[in-house]
């Protein structure tokens, strides 16, 4: 087996800004990312969807970089660049030529120090938040499903299961106040990482770190609202209408063990067993071999990059001549099966092999090929905020290729029962069939 | 706080100097039997990305019914004579291997990824699917009815309709505007049509094997003559279609949904293909119009205005045709003024020179984004399949940064002229008629369709 080593190094800075640095000169392109330690789970209550408006917010000007200025001068530096808002984490990133660092640098630094926004921005991005959840969810078949409708089913906890996408009367409630607020809050440097992976020598990059980000104020330890859950005893299930699709749908959602347990490493080859690809247990069983679904996908989304409870979640569409307890039926048996028979040594050497090369792959590219190391970004990132080591990127692979069958059956008991699940159906208003009683 | 080192200055920093961006060494062979070879070394992970093309897909066979080359290809995984399904998935898995069989209009492709240690055995499973696939009753009586469910599915996305709108309203008869079946359609396939499909395209002399990854090509080369050495088979015979008529005035159609609560706008026109000489001129003039984050269309109607979350432009080149168009999800209220600035916008570059700082802009970033592609063996594969498939000149990738960084405000002014075709520009709306139809009759002559494609008005 020929393993892969990442070459990084890492500092924190006397404001508390974690830099760390991956060095690869191979090809002269480089990614940087900025990372702050707040997603939409600790978004602040009566503000569903703050975070990630707030997200949109961080181009639109800063102090010496007024709206769109960010923009123009990473794209006209021969770059792209992007932002996305997730439960624990918010990132800001940019893939550029080589010779454009100093200029990424002093962009995200300038943000970072200042946000200088107005309500006529306010206005414009909640606009464009709208259109945005009009084109993901409100206008699509299924759209949001599952991860707008699980949340609200499964979890008591305000900070798990509200709207993250944002209802529309708390998008219209956001005001500048609030945008500066949250910003002095959680937007500080001791609250950060920022990651330079690529065609960096780590001596320039930590002394153009210093130079632009050195600056800025050091704040107080941002709050951390507790996310923790209270036990669970008991399914949970909900029901969604479906306005455009014509097949009925549910999803099963089974939270997950504490990161970085042993268990937590068995649930994640568990979870590859049931859900990865066409080879899965759940596809293979109920769209190739019963054909009771149409579409049968899932699993755990993005393991290393949350902070608070989280599930794997099976989404299924299913045949509207098959009932719903049917179907939930089929899915329970596959789920029995391997409660009660584990899956053999061969299996599992298969779900090793499987999951070495996606973790590769993941580290090379992870944004469809555009945003090169956006995976080693994310992963150097989480590992940073939440774990203090951003080394974990060389070691952690081993956790799960030291996992056991019997390991494996040990978690399938445990955590695929029904008192640690919840159900999301999502009738279609028309069908042109039925559903059997 | 500590105190600073240096003070950061309030001036944004200049570029440093350009590293050189040096194309990796693309070795090409070809096998007797036709296959032809392109290998590049990228040794970033310790995986490859391969992809085995063939030159015919959907458009080969339309006259058939649309779609029967997506249908041939998706049973290719589906068993072959030495491996049923089920045991091509969990080999895959063994290999540490993803795969995928499909079709465009142009090519039907088989594309996979895998760890490099395995490079051997993956190749010669999709050597086994290119050739012995079996077409087992069974697995293609479950594929159609899986069709079946996909092409009612895709009647309720308003992207996935708009987009096939205009296709139609492009292209015609031309197989081309044909951009999936209908449920008639894929109840009519047939497993023995879909056999005869694949023996006839699934050949060498119709092929093209790209590989990118961590290997040693003199090795690798070795590795794929011993496995595709004893395939055999002829080019297909593909009947000529007919140029589509190129429609003449701005018309609108409209595609119901009730209940929208936003509208899906797609406008369009016929432009070139990739091997045509103005290509690079209109991928610049594209990026300046609505083709990046920092292009006009996106200042305007998003970062101005707020109508829409993601507008853009772009030019898609097919291998016969290529078109031009602009898409934009906005609100129901501001139809008729998305479609007033997108038109503004075209008209702005087709009447006036580009200010040399604008232009300069995007071609930096034209260039800079272009050299992305040799960071992943991804990236790179893309990057040779397009000059493969496109048979552009060997020194396209070396040449093409220069190319664009020598286009002056003049080229982008008459590539506008010429391709932006602004007059002859046809409308799609998908959305609610009864929020958005005054809107639309605005912007020409409206037709009004419902999702399955039925005229209402």
């Amino acid at each position: 087996m020929k393993g892969l080593q990442i070459a990084l190094e890492s500092r924190t800075l006397a404001n508390g800004l974690r830099v760390v640095i991956a060095p690869d000169s191979i090809v002269p392109v480089l990614t940087v990312g900025v990372y702050y330690k707040i997603g939409f789970r600790l978004e602040p209550q009566g503000r569903s969807g703050f975070a990630h408006l707030f997200e949109h917010m961080m181009f639109q000007g800063s102090a010496n970089a007024p709206k769109m200025e960010h923009i123009k001068l990473i794209n006209s530096s021969g770059g792209v660049l992007n932002g996305s808002t997730m439960y624990d984490v918010t990132n800001y990133y940019e893939a550029v030529p080589s010779n454009a660092l100093g200029r990424v640098l002093w962009l995200e630094a300038d943000r970072m120090r200042a946000l200088k926004v107005d309500d006529e921005n306010l206005k414009n991005q909640r606009d464009v938040v709208k259109e945005e959840v009009r084109v993901n969810v409100l206008n699509q078949p299924y759209g949001g499903f599952p991860w707008l409708d699980m949340p609200p089913v499964a979890f008591r906890n305000w900070a798990n299961a509200h709207n993250f996408y944002g209802d529309f009367a708390d998008l219209d409630a956001a005001s500048l106040p609030d945008v500066q607020a949250f910003f002095r809050t959680y937007y500080l440097p001791n609250n950060a990482v920022l990651l330079i992976l690529g065609d960096v020598k780590p001596e320039e990059g930590f002394l153009l770190a210093e130079k632009y980000f050195g600056d800025i104020l050091r704040g107080p330890e941002p709050p951390f609202t507790n996310p923790n859950e209270p036990p669970q005893t008991e399914e949970r299930r909900g029901h969604i209408e479906e306005k455009f699709g014509t097949l009925p749908a549910m999803a099963i959602g089974y939270v997950l063990p504490k990161r970085r347990s042993a268990e937590w490493c068995a649930m994640a080859l568990l979870d590859q067993a049931l859900h990865g690809g066409r080879a899965g247990r759940i596809y293979r069983n109920l769209v190739l071999e019963k054909q009771i679904a149409v579409e049968a996908d899932g699993g755990v989304d993005d393991i290393f990059g949350y902070n608070g409870p989280a599930q794997t979640t099976t989404r299924i569409l299913h045949k509207p001549e098959i009932s719903s307890e049917a179907t939930l039926a089929a899915f329970d048996a596959v789920i029995q099966e391997v409660q009660e028979k584990g899956i053999s040594a061969d299996e599992l050497e298969q779900l090793k092999v499987k999951w070495r090369s996606d973790y590769y792959a993941m580290l090379e590219g992870g944004r469809g090929g555009y945003m090169p190391k956006y995976g080693l970004m994310h992963l150097l990132a989480c590992f940073s905020l939440f774990d203090g080591e951003p080394q974990l990127v060389n070691t952690i692979l081993d956790g799960f290729l030291q996992v056991t069958p019997e390991r494996v059956q040990a978690a399938a008991k445990k955590y695929l029962r029904k008192e640690n699940r919840a159900i999301v159906f999502r009738t279609p208003a028309n069908t042109d069939v039925k559903e059997a009683a | 706080m500590a105190a600073p080192t240096t003070q950061p200055s309030n001036a944004v920093p200049a570029l440093a100097p350009e590293r050189a961006v040096n194309w990796p060494k693309r070795v090409k062979s070809k096998l007797a039997n036709g296959l032809q070879i392109v290998l590049v070394e990228s040794h970033s992970i310790p995986r490859f990305h391969g992809e085995l093309f063939f030159r015919s897909g959907n458009a080969a066979v339309s006259h058939r019914a649309p779609g029967l080359a997506e249908m041939t290809a998706t049973m290719v995984r589906t068993g072959t004579a030495k491996r049923p399904s089920r045991q091509i998935e969990e080999d895959l898995r063994r290999l540490g291997a993803d795969l995928s069989s499909s079709a465009g209009q142009d090519h039907s492709a088989i594309a996979f990824a895998g760890l490099s240690e395995f490079a051997e055995p993956l190749l010669g499973l999709v050597n086994e699917l290119a050739r012995e696939a079996s077409f087992p009753d069974a697995e293609f009586e479950r594929e159609r009815r899986q069709k079946l469910e996909e092409v009612k599915l895709e009647r309720t996305q308003p992207g996935f309709l708009a987009g096939e709108r205009l296709r139609k309203v492009l292209f015609g008869e031309h197989p081309y505007a044909k951009v999936s079946p209908s449920e008639a359609q894929v109840a009519g396939y047939k497993r023995e049509e879909l056999h005869s499909i694949y023996h006839e395209s699934y050949t060498p002399e119709n092929a093209l094997l790209l590989l990118v990854g961590d290997f040693q090509p003199a090795a690798m080369l070795g590795t794929i003559e011993k496995i595709f050495v004893p395939w055999s088979g002829k080019k297909p015979m593909v009947p000529q279609a007919t140029a589509p008529a190129n429609p003449r005035g701005r018309r609108a159609y409209l595609v119901h949904v009730p209940g929208a609560v936003q509208t899906q706008i797609v406008c369009g026109c016929h432009s070139i293909t990739r091997k045509h000489p103005d290509w690079i001129k209109l991928g610049l003039t594209n990026s300046l119009y609505g083709g990046a984050f920092n292009s006009r269309l996106v200042m305007n109607i998003r970062e101005a205005k707020g109508y829409t979350y993601s507008p853009r432009s772009g030019v898609s080149a097919l291998q016969q045709y290529g078109y031009f168009s602009v898409s934009a999800a906005v609100r129901n209220e501001v139809v008729a003024a998305s479609l007033t600035e997108i038109f503004y916008e075209v008209d702005k570059l087709r009447s006036l020179p580009v200010p040399e700082p604008e232009l300069a802009d995007a071609q930096n970033y034209l260039s800079g984004v272009f050299s992305m592609g040799l960071a992943t063996q991804e990236g790179m594969l893309s990057q040779i399949a397009t000059v493969a498939l496109n048979e552009l000149p060997d020194d396209y990738l070396e040449t093409y940064r220069e190319k664009v960084r020598a286009l002056q405000p003049a080229d982008v002014l008459a590539t506008a002229q010429k391709y932006f075709d602004s007059a002859n520009m046809q409308i799609v709306m998908v959305g609610d008629r009864s929020k958005i139809e005054s809107q639309a009759a605005l912007f020409g002559e409206l037709e009004v369709f419902d999702a399955q494609g039925n005229r209402l008005s």
